[in-house]
């Protein structure tokens, strides 16, 4: 159908003639979207913006261009330096059922919501943000898993949707900006730390971790994923978490 | 370099009682600070921390920054979480940070 157009780097494909690309459904973004405008309370001072990040240790990075595609769209995103984007809601490519489409090859990215409250220091994020996150990526399809079952993770609660991220300990994975030793959650007096088999995708109680790690899309991203207790309401939106990298730096 | 004389884990805690004289298993501990005190920070080595604690539950990353976990034993009808100790060596083998949950 579509004629391969290989660049110079292996996993990189031209977005207009590709086969086989690391694309996902407009309209499914959209309806993420949709969700993030319903359930802002969680995040009010943030935006909703889209990431890229990498599945595999030689995928390259540099020089995305992503662009929504339809069968007579062709809509250019403007992609920042840290790969992540904002997304604009546009009848025609809805009309077209058309999908959001990087110039790299299926399996070779995967994708986040990003939700930031501003102003928040290094090493700091807030829980509010992390649960609207994970609805709105649960929302719009973004997590890119390639066997049902994976280290326990999300498994048949893909299936639930947005809901999953309510349940007291949903297994979705988030990512530090850097490789983490510790997360923290601190809100007023209280302070709790994860336990370890919440980080790197609960690699610690599972031995056989690594036969599984191809298959997840925190395949290159183990050592910076870690999992929240979402749906326990007893810690507050405004809860930071709190990161310790294992380079030490803040 | 050896930071810890020491050659068994049953070493670092207070002599077993009779109640908790079965040996331990695999990545545990008696005494989650009882071990994180028996090493150090910046000069302990993975063979010394294995002299010292035995074998450990091992995350090691391609970065070559590895995780080990130790959990003290639940006493009997405890319930989990056990206390859990754990370790981050970095790529050179030296252990660079602890924390006990």
């Amino acid at each position: 159908m579509f004629a391969q157009t290989k660049s110079p780097r292996d996993d990189a494909v031209a977005v207009d003639a590709m086969r086989n690309p690391v694309d996902k459904s407009y309209r499914r973004m959209v309806e993420g979207m949709e969700l993030f405008e319903k359930r802002h309370r969680l995040a009010p001072e943030a935006a909703l913006r889209f990431k890229l990040l990498p599945r595999h240790r030689d995928t390259d990075m540099r020089d995305i261009r992503v662009e929504i595609v339809g069968e007579s769209v062709a809509i250019p995103i403007a992609l920042a330096p840290d790969n992540s984007f904002a997304l604009e809601r546009r009848a025609a490519a809805l009309k077209e059922n058309a999908s959001v489409r990087p110039n790299r090859k299926a399996k070779t990215m995967t994708w986040r919501a990003e939700i930031r409250t501003p102003g928040l220091p290094r090493g700091v994020r807030r829980l509010g943000d992390l649960r609207l996150e994970c609805e709105v990526g649960m929302q719009a399809g973004l997590i890119s898993n390639y066997r049902p079952m994976l280290f326990g993770l999300l498994d048949p609660f893909l299936r639930e949707g947005p809901e999953y991220c309510r349940r007291s300990e949903p297994r979705y994975l988030f990512f530090a900006e850097r490789p983490i030793f510790g997360v923290t959650l601190v809100a007023g007096e209280r302070r709790e730390a994860l336990p370890v088999d919440r980080l790197y995708g609960g690699a610690s109680r599972d031995p056989r971790w690594k036969d599984e790690l191809p298959y997840c899309d925190c395949e290159v991203l183990v050592d910076r994923a870690y999992f929240l207790p979402l749906g326990d309401s007893s810690w507050p939106d405004d809860t930071r978490v709190e990161f310790e990298y294992m380079d030490g730096k803040p | 370099m050896v930071f810890v004389a020491l050659t068994g884990c049953a070493a670092l805690s207070p002599a077993p009682s009779s109640r908790d004289s079965k040996p331990l298993g695999r990545a545990q501990v008696r005494s989650a600070q009882a071990a994180s005190e028996a090493i150090g920070v910046g000069k302990s080595t993975k063979a010394d921390v294995r002299a010292a604690l035995g074998e450990a539950v091992v995350v090691d990353f391609e970065s070559g920054y590895e995780v080990w976990v130790y959990r003290e034993r639940l006493p009997e009808k405890a319930k989990p979480p056990a206390t859990e100790l754990v370790l981050l060596f970095e790529p050179s083998g030296l252990l660079a940070k602890t924390r006990i949950r």
